[in-house]
This record gives structure tokens, C-alpha cells and sequence, in this order.
């Protein structure tokens, strides 16, 4: 039997519908273009408001919009198997998000002459990206205050909410300090009933995210179609282009035909299917002219800790609104952002984090420990009552070793290895030593205890750049070889960045979409 | 929406041409509730509809019959409304030693006290996620517990349908946070199904309706028996465990 949509010969089809694909598939049926979105997940019901969870049947997983499988990585060699923060569903992991949408810094994509680029810069620097970053700040709706740091205009930006008590207070204390917080850009409209959901799905489209601010604005054009609980599972093709698209459906095979594919199934997902579509012309896998496919992996590292606000600062709550980029850069070392994660921390739930990390770390075999998380919880709990939790979000950098693993017996698992280099080692030292510095004199404790690896981060797997030997896709973010196959999704990130990457993923997302609107074939 | 009110969609009630389920639809018809009471016997049907005709509409519908049950709230939404509230209360009590229950018999009974709730729960769930709001209450009892000579059909059927109660929250509690779900005892009431000294059903129904009327999450899963949350019971870990956090839990209760 064939699919209905399997009938039609797509301007184009867009793999995965997060906040990449969304918003690439949004701005092609805005054009005009007929848009078939392929999704792995199910379509839900909108007035879901679930988070991520370890639940481990993988249809309820779907179901939940949630990957169905674990993540299998393989850290400084040693292997876990864990349910990452990662969607499946419409949306994908935006809809989980917190819907934080920084603007990088200059230095985060440009090689400048006082602070040069690991990379040697992105093929398309911030000036460039600056148009699309506007455009996309629109688009989500963006809120906040600029950021005193810099010196570039901070783009569109409508008022943020009027900041709490304790943000005021923990804000003041901040620039004692001499550092400069701002209010965090955040796509949620906060219209009225707004239930702040951060790490939940919102049933209002009050947060703004791949589904609310992509998917559904796209098919209220009229030109897209969305098919659901569609696997797919390989790319078709000659030499240099993609000819159509294999997709599971239920226990059925369809394949389905575009001018234009676009990729977007996350920075591990895409990758994964590159890999898995081997065939006679394409041996290495689809579009790896260079090898490159799947490698340059990166995650964020969170540095987490807790911060109490000053005796006598009434309690408003969790914030979630403070961001400061005083320490992306120290001495010449990438760091990144600090921002309020929108957890306020009792004593339960510093016990909590702080067994979670124990579970995860060297001394996690050793019986009896766990209990002892209570003690300094229970006395930070009664010394300073709830504390606010920060997150620094330290950039991580490429490095070929670190990829996306592909086993052709296991095709649809999503694996990956990864090693912590001394490098990093030694700049999270460095980060946290620059975190103490700048809050001293402000009660704070640190709750990991090792590099924690944001796995709900995953870039740079098929980065794009100038030379077809160096890099995966082309500054359009066009396959090299195959010249129909565009990318919009976080794997074209040759670096990290120190800021969260979902307003550059959607800003990039409209470029894509804008640069196959004007492609002539 | 902590507390569901008329203008939020109507209320059903299944058994409710007699005793307890007549109780709880004339009070919510009281408090201003539409009302669909739902039992096999239109004639007591109709008698409770005699005692609130501009609120309580009868239906007369078996609920272990799965494919009318779906028919008939979709027809019900179309004439009443949605439905914001559904109190699974018909049950059968056959009093049958085991040696004269056969299967059929037997499963008569686990279609009516498990099947009817899992088919006007399935039901009525249409409405309550497209809007993420909703309270179903199931009238349950402690039979599972230790069963009664002659209650084997009534026992493990009322017993299932506790677990569904607890399926149906492994289901939607994280996804719909508020439809609220959960058990309640009506405790011993002086009814064709209780006991002749037992306590008046209107008495109880008053508490029921309380209940079913409160659209509080933290109250999905919770049990209640007469007024008072029954709490779950506590392992010695997790004694200790609360006397570290300094947490006490206290049952809710409904006066």
C-alpha cells in the first residue's frame, strides 16, 4: 500500500520537526513552497503538559513525545546507556525546552584578532547571521533586556516580565560584584493562565517552540502536510542527489519524493541517517565526502551551582530570568553564560541532585555515601533557607574523536563516543575557579562533581564550512555532493558557542529555508 | 480551576437509579450540576429524575456494553455538552458461593464493575484531553483486600478496577496533570448493596460529591474512605526517611 502523501513530488521534505525543521519548514510554506514534514514521533494531544521522563517502554515514550531508545554512550571509554533529554514528536526536544534563546556574542562565530576562533571562525560570520538572528528573535517572540556587555545592537526585542523580588535582589547583589546581569531572552509570551513551562510541554502556545512557532503556523499555510510516527530510515540517491526518502510507517515501507530534502533530525539523528543510507554510490554513507559525518561531536558542559540570596530577600519563587556573560571569555579561554536554570532548591531537592550526582560519578559503588548528601543539604537548608540554582554553560570544542557511532545491525540506535580531553579538564577547572571569583562574597555551593556534559546540547556533526574536504555541508548548509540535501538542525555548528543554541538554530533554519527558496534548480 | 463548577461541562453518573448513585446525581443536581444518570432500568431512572426534572436527564445504557457506551457519549456530548466530571458508581454485588459462579457468571460481573468503568472512563476521557481538565472518581471498595465467602466475583472485579484507577494515572497523571483521578470509599451505607444500619446514602453522597468536585491534582491518586484520605501505607525506610525530611503527612479530609 502507498501513503497518500507518497503520491505527490514535494517542493520539499523536512526530516524531523524540532525547532530546526519547524522553523525551515514554516518559512518554506510561508513562501509558497508544498512542505511534507516527516516526523518519528506521534502527533499528541495539545493539551499534554509533560516533561521528560525515564519512563522505559519506548511507546510511552512516544507517546510522551520522548526518543523511544536510550542514548548508548561511550565516555573516556566507559559505557551507559540512559533515556537523554532528546524529543520525538512534534516539536521535537523544543517542546521540552526552557525556550532560553541567546544571541551569540561576536566571538562566538568570528576569528577577531584579540580573541581567535577555534574553528578559524564559521564559514558565515555574525555579521552574516546577524539579519536572520533579528528575524528569528521575531519570529519566537523574544523578550528580555540587552545585554550590557555588548556592543552589538541587541536586536528585536519586546519587554521582558517585570523581574521578582528575588531576581531584583540577587540582580543588585550581581553588580556589586561588578558583573552585569540582564533579563534572559526567552520565547514565552506569558499571555494569561501562562504556566511557566520550562521542561514541560506548554498546552497554550503561550511557549513559543519548534511546534507553536513552526509546525503549526506551517500548516495553517495550507502548503505543508505533517505525517506522524514516520521512521525514516534512509536517504535515496545517485551520485549527486537525493532521489527520496524511506520512511517506516507502521510495519510498512513508503518512500517519498522532493526537489528539496531537508535534514533535520537533530544533531545525533541526522547524522545517524546519513550514515544509515550506505548504498552502491554513496559507500561511505550519504554526503561524507569528507568522513567528517557524525565527528566533531560536542555537548555544552554544565557547571551547576547554588546561589542564596541575601538575608532578608523575600521569596518570590524560582527565577529563571537572570543571565550574565561576564565570563565567556577570561585570560583567553572560552567559557560561556551563566544563566538561572528556574529551579529554586530546598533541602529535598539539594538531597536529590546531589545523589544524582553521586550516582553518576567514581565513587558511585560505594554503599553508604548517598545518605550523606543530607548533611551538608540539611545544613545549607537550615543556614539559608531555598537557594537559587545557576547553570555556567561552558562551550565545548571539536574534536574529530568525539562522534556519532553507527552500527549497521543496530541502525536505528543512537550511540555516541565521546572523550573528555585534558583541555576541557583543565578549562572547567579554570570556569569554575572564575565562577567562585566572580560571586564571592555570596553563599553559593557547587553541585557537581565532575564534567557534566549537557546532553540535551548535541552539535557539530556535520559542520558546515568552505572546503568539501574540511567540512560536511556548504555555507548555504547544502551538501557538498548532493545538491539537493540542505541541513537545519544543530549538527552545521562547527563550534558550540557559549550561549544556548536554539535562537541559532532557528536563525540558521530561515536562512536555509530562504537559500532554497532562491535556488534556481 | 481548582474546583469544578456548572459552567465547566456536565456530570455523569453511572448507577444512579438507586441508592448511592442516586444520591450523588441529586446532589450535584442540587449544586446546580446537568446531570446524565446512567443504569440499566428506566423506571428507576426516571424516579430519580422525578426528584430533579430540570437537571438530572436519564440514560438508559448497560456500561459493560462497550461499543453502546461509546455511542451514547457521543451522542450525550452533542445534547448536553462536554463532560467534566464522571463518577463511575454502578456495580453488581452477587452474593454466589464460588461452586455456584460458572465463568459466564463470573464474568458478568468483572464486565459490569471493571468493564463498565473502563468503558465510561475511555469515554468520557475524549472530552477531558482535549482540554486537559476533568475529574473521574470511581467508587471503590476494600473487598480486594480480604475477600469475602461468597464475593469472589465482586471482590477481584472492584479490586481491578482499583488498579485500573492506578493504570489509567500511569497513563495520563504527567501528560494531563488536570484530570484528576481517583478512588473513594463510600464506607458502609444502608442500601439494596450495604447493610441495613449502615449510614444514610445522602449522608455520603455528600462527601462524594465534595470529592469528585474538588480539581485539585495533588488529589490524583489519592484514596479517600467516608471523609478522610486513606494515606498509603509506609515501609520503616521510608518512616525514617520522612522523620529526616521532617515531613508528617497528614490525611485530607472533605468536612
Amino acid at each position: 500500500m502507498s501513503h497518500a502523501a507518497s503520491a505527490t513530488h514535494w517542493d520539499a521534505i523536512v526530516i524531523g520537526t524540532g525547532i530546526g525543521g519547524g522553523t525551515a519548514g514554516r518559512a518554506l510554506a510561508e513562501a509558497g513552497m508544498r512542505v511534507l514534514f516527516l516526523e518519528m514521533g506521534g502527533a499528541g494531544h495539545r493539551a499534554e503538559r509533560n516533561g521528560l521522563s525515564d519512563t522505559p517502554l519506548p511507546e510511552a515514550r512516544l507517546v510522551r513525545g520522548l526518543w523511544p531508545e536510550p542514548l548508548e554512550v561511550t565516555l573516556d571509554g566507559r559505557q551507559r546507556r540512559f533515556h537523554a533529554p532528546l524529543g520525538a514528536g512534534v516539536g521535537g526536544s523544543s517542546v521540552f525546552y526552557a525556550a532560553t534563546l541567546e544571541r551569540p556574542s561576536r566571538h562566538d562565530l568570528d576569528d577577531l584578532p584579540d580573541q581567535p576562533h577555534p574553528t578559524g571562525g564559521w564559514p558565515v560570520g555574525y555579521d552574516a547571521m546577524r539579519d536572520w538572528f533579528d528575524r528569528a528573535a521575531v519570529l519566537y517572540r523574544l523578550r528580555g533586556s540587552p545585554d550590557p556587555l555588548s556592543p552589538e545592537p541587541a536586536g528585536p526585542l519586546l519587554p521582558p516580565p517585570p523581574p521578582s523580588a528575588v531576581d531584583t535582589a540577587l540582580m543588585a547583589a550581581f553588580r556589586t560584584n561588578g558583573l552585569h546581569p540582564y533579563l534572559a531572552h526567552t520565547a514565552i509570551e506569558r499571555i494569561g493562565g501562562c504556566l511557566n513551562c520550562l521542561g514541560t510541554k506548554c498546552p497554550n502556545r503561550c511557549k513559543m517552540d519548534g511546534r507553536s512557532a513552526g509546525v503549526e503556523p506551517a500548516l495553517a499555510t495550507g502548503n505543508a502536510t505533517l505525517v506522524t510516527r514516520a521512521r525514516v530510515t534512509r536517504l535515496l540517491g545517485a551520485a549527486d542527489r537525493v532521489t527520496g526518502v524511506e520512511a517506516r510507517i507502521g510495519d510498512e515501507t513508503h518512500r517519498f519524493t522532493a526537489r528539496h530534502v531537508v535534514l533535520a533530525g537533530g544533531a545525533l539523528g541526522s547524522p545517524n541517517l546519513l550514515l544509515a543510507s550506505v548504498s552502491e554510490h554513496w559507500p561511505e554513507g550519504a554526503a561524507n565526502g569528507s568522513g567528517l559525518v557524525g565527528r566533531n561531536l560536542m555537548f555544552h558542559l554544565n557547571e551547576i551551582f547554588a546561589l542564596w540570596p541575601h538575608r532578608g530577600t523575600p521569596d518570590s519563587g524560582p527565577s529563571k530570568a537572570i543571565a550574565l556573560r561576564d565570563l565567556c571569555l577570561r585570560d583567553g579561554a572560552r567559557f560561556g553564560m551563566v544563566q538561572a536554570m528556574g529551579i529554586r532548591a530546598s533541602y529535598g531537592e539539594i538531597v536529590h541532585y546531589l545523589g544524582l550526582m553521586l550516582a553518576r560519578s567514581r565513587v558511585a559503588g560505594v554503599p553508604g555515601l548517598r545518605p550523606l548528601t543530607r548533611i551538608p543539604a540539611a545544613v545549607a537548608a537550615r543556614l539559608f533557607g531555598h537557594a537559587q540554582i545557576f547553570v555556567g554553560l561552558m562551550e565545548d570544542l571539536p574534536y574529530p574523536g568525539n562522534r556519532v557511532l553507527h552500527d549497521p545491525a543496530r541502525p536505528e540506535r543512537l550511540a555516541v563516543s565521546y572523550d573528555i580531553h585534558p583541555e576541557l579538564q583543565a578549562r572547567r577547572k579554570a570556569f569554575r575557579r572564575a565562577i567562585a571569583h566572580a560571586f564571592r562574597g555570596q553563599r553559593r555551593m557547587f553541585l557537581g562533581l565532575g564534567p557534566e556534559l549537557n546532553f540535551g546540547h548535541p552539535s557539530g556533526t556535520l559542520r558546515f564550512g568552505h572546503d568539501p574536504a574540511q567540512s560536511v555541508l556548504d555555507p548555504d548548509c547544502r551538501s557538498h555532493q548532493l545538491r539537493n540535501l540542505w541541513v537545519a538542525d544543530a549538527s552545521f555548528m562547527p563550534s558550540s558557542m557559549g550561549v544556548n543554541p536554539s535562537l541559532t538554530i532557528a536563525a540558521n533554519a530561515l536562512r536555509v529555508a530562504d537559500a532554497i527558496t532562491k535556488d534556481p534548480a | 480551576m481548582t474546583r469544578l463548577a456548572p459552567q465547566d461541562g456536565i456530570a455523569i453518573v453511572t448507577g444512579a437509579g438507586s441508592g448511592l448513585g442516586r444520591a450523588l446525581a441529586l446532589d450535584l443536581a442540587r449544586r446546580g450540576f446537568t446531570v446524565v444518570g446512567i443504569g440499566r432500568r428506566r423506571d428507576a431512572l426516571e424516579e430519580t429524575q422525578a426528584r430533579a426534572p430540570d437537571r438530572v436527564f436519564p440514560l438508559v445504557l448497560d456500561v459493560s456494553d462497550a461499543a453502546a457506551v461509546r455511542d451514547a457519549f457521543a451522542t450525550l456530548r452533542q445534547r448536553h455538552g462536554r463532560i467534566a466530571l464522571l463518577i463511575n458508581n454502578a456495580a453488581i454485588y452477587p452474593h454466589r458461593d464460588i461452586l455456584d459462579e460458572t465463568g459466564e457468571s463470573f464474568m458478568e460481573s468483572v464486565a459490569i464493575n471493571l468493564g463498565g468503568v473502563v468503558n465510561c472512563s475511555r469515554a468520557a476521557l475524549g472530552d477531558m484531553c482535549e482540554t486537559g481538565h476533568g475529574r473521574i472518581l470511581n467508587v471503590s471498595t476494600f473487598a480486594d483486600l480480604s475477600p469475602l465467602p461468597t464475593a469472589s466475583a465482586y471482590s477481584v472485579s472492584k479490586g481491578a478496577a482499583r488498579i485500573f484507577t492506578r493504570a489509567l494515572i500511569a497513563d495520563l497523571g504527567d501528560r494531563f496533570p488536570g484530570i484528576v483521578i481517583g478512588d473513594w470509599m463510600p464506607g458502609m451505607l444502608r442500601t439494596d448493596m450495604g447493610i441495613p444500619d449502615g449510614l444514610a446514602p445522602e449522608q455520603a453522597a455528600r462527601w462524594g460529591v465534595e470529592l469528585a468536585l474538588r480539581l485539585d491534582p495533588a488529589l490524583t491518586g489519592a484514596v479517600f474512605e467516608c471523609d478522610t484520605e486513606v494515606l498509603p501505607p509506609r515501609g520503616l525506610k521510608g518512616r525514617i526517611r520522612d522523620m529526616l525530611l521532617l515531613r508528617r503527612r497528614r490525611p485530607r479530609r472533605l468536612s
